[in-house]
């Protein structure tokens, strides 16, 4: 079978700390290996600000692996992944044969920034939701 | 051309500048402008742009994006909400 282009993104309990993040970071690749993955890059993101509580966390460690393994093995890594009850959640990408690798980004916890909406007739949109709640 | 009346449904925004600066100008789908921006669930910055302040998602009728990348953007939001890049709602205290 043919083997794809996937990339998992997956979150770490923050009592880990950095050590142990590291540690069970490498036994997911380690996992995707045994899987007959060959994982492309491992880009560690650190400890970041969640968007919104997850088992009871506000943080969590971001690793992202981009890999190559047929789809079976995926539902292989996904299946372990669950079972892991250290891995708080993890989202798998098929990434298109010619889309370029996700460039490295600060390891630094870094607060996703707001940013004004530059769209007019953005503000009535906001209207419209105050009106609703 | 005529003045388009897209985005005009305001009806409920009473009080708010009527006819702004540039009402009527064509929006154009930032995506298609510059075809180096990739919509990406990763990169939240981007993303977050798209979202109101409570977080949801802003149809294209007000940003002006076409159909597909719209199509695409409401995807990678949804992304990043699971692996909570982005907020679902508004964030609470």
């Amino acid at each position: 079978m043919a083997d794809r282009r996937y990339e998992t993104l997956v979150l770490l309990h923050p009592d880990l700390g950095e050590p142990g993040a590291k540690e069970l970071a490498e036994r997911v690749k380690k996992l995707i290996e045994d899987q007959g993955g060959t994982v492309g890059q491992m880009q560690d993101w650190g400890l970041r600000e969640l968007a919104y509580l997850i088992a009871k966390q506000r943080r969590a460690f971001y690793v992202l692996f981009e890999y190559r393994s047929s789809s079976k093995a995926l539902l292989e890594i996904e299946r372990n992944l669950k079972l892991m009850d250290r891995v708080l959640r993890f989202v798998s990408v098929r990434q298109a044969e010619n889309a370029p690798p996700t460039p490295p980004r600060p390891a630094a916890a870094r607060r996703p920034e707001r940013e004004e909406p530059e769209f007019e007739g953005a503000a009535e949109f906001e209207g419209l939701n105050e009106e609703v709640s | 051309m005529a003045e388009r009346e897209r985005g005009e449904r305001r009806g409920k925004g009473e009080g708010r500048g009527f006819r702004r600066r540039g009402m009527g100008r064509r929006k154009v789908c930032r995506f298609c402008a510059d075809k180096t921006m990739l919509i990406d669930y990763k990169d939240s910055r981007v993303l977050g742009t798209f979202l109101s302040e409570r977080g949801k998602i802003i149809p294209s009728r007000i940003t002006g994006n076409c159909a597909r990348h719209q199509r695409h953007l409401t995807l990678a939001i949804k992304r990043a909400r699971t692996v909570a890049l982005l907020p679902f709602t508004a964030a609470y205290p």
